[in-house]
């Protein structure tokens, strides 16, 4: 097997080496190309197209590094501003009765201010009723 | 500049590197054909090379401060390596182009190309086949093969020295164009 195979890759081989050669440019070819004018106006403009593109990937690098400096900073405001909120928050939790009693007046919509109101006047349902009577009976009576 | 044009290479890369533009165009002048030359080997149009040689010289300015000159032809070296990475990222590049390959290729080239290889294989060092076939049949081989076995074949490298210049391991370049020169005989079989 090993006879027969060993010199047709050989050959094969041999006629690979022909094509890879064949494939490459002529002495000519790479001297006309060497010489073509304003090849080095080409590559200076390309080094200029270059550079602009390093200069605005670098304003961005800059400005994704000084956001990356805020970061910290920034989640300190962030904690300071939570504590702020739940420090502040702290006393309308356990606040006075009379607070309780202003928050429920201005939450109209509340229905919770009904009770507030009784709650702290100490009405019943009844005594209410029967003030609104009485004082519909005084209307009246004038 | 006439001074420039007697200053050695190494001179003329710390000038450039300071942003002189004049010393850069005499490393430009100086070393612009063996930069065409490399890429001629890859490369058949002439559009092409003058492709690689502008990128090569693009990437040796921005790359200057990275050269540390030791001895006379360490700036032809350091620049020979830049060219061949740059002509392996054109090939890869021209690998994801479909319309590069050899199945495009009309029956009749097909054809042309079956008899060339049938034919008396004694004078086939002599023969050369269409330079149009014969890149798109080495486009059916990996950017990576193609390098190997061109800087092996053609450009007459040795394995070190192909080590060097693409920066792979004596074995990586041993494997790979073991794996280059079975992978051309398997395309070149299909044809026989």
């Amino acid at each position: 097997m090993f006879k027969t195979s060993r010199p047709r890759n050989e050959e094969l081989d041999l006629i690979g080496k022909v094509i890879l050669r064949s494939a490459a440019a002529q002495e000519e070819d790479a001297e006309a190309a060497a010489s073509s004018p304003f090849l080095f106006t080409r590559v200076r403009a390309a080094i200029a197209a270059e550079q602009r593109l390093q200069e605005e990937s670098g304003s961005w690098l800059s400005l994704i590094l000084v956001a990356r400096r805020a970061v910290p900073a920034m989640a300190l405001v962030a904690t300071l501003a939570a504590i702020l909120t739940v420090w502040s928050a702290g006393p309308m939790l356990n606040g006075t009765q009379a607070q309780a009693d202003e928050d429920g007046l201005f939450i109209l919509l509340d229905p919770g201010v009904e009770q507030t109101v009784l709650a702290s006047r100490g009405l019943s349902r009844d005594d209410v009723f029967n003030i609104v009577v009485d004082r519909n009976y005084e209307v009246k009576g004038k | 500049m006439d001074s420039l044009a007697e200053s050695t290479d190494d001179v003329l890369v710390a000038a450039a590197a300071t942003g002189d533009e004049s010393a850069f165009e005499q490393l430009f002048e100086r070393h612009r054909r063996q930069v065409a030359r490399i890429a001629s080997r890859f490369f058949a149009q002439r559009e092409q090379i003058e492709e690689i040689i502008q990128d090569s010289f693009t990437k040796a300015y921005f790359a200057l401060n990275t050269y540390h000159g030791t001895h006379a032809a360490s700036f032809k070296a350091w620049l020979a390596q830049i060219s061949v990475n740059c002509c392996y990222d054109h090939l890869r590049r021209a690998r994801r182009r479909p319309e590069q390959g050899f199945d495009d290729l009309e029956d009749g080239s097909v054809q042309e190309f079956a008899a060339w290889l049938r034919s008396h294989p004694a004078d086939v060092e002599t023969r050369l086949i269409s330079r149009d076939l014969a890149s798109k049949l080495l486009a059916r081989l990996s950017a990576e093969d193609r390098l190997v076995l061109t800087l092996l074949d053609v450009e007459g490298f040795s394995v070190a020295e192909i080590a060097e210049v693409t920066k792979w391991s004596i074995s990586k370049v041993k494997v790979r164009a073991h794996r280059a020169r079975a992978h051309l005989r398997r395309v070149l079989q299909r044809y026989i």
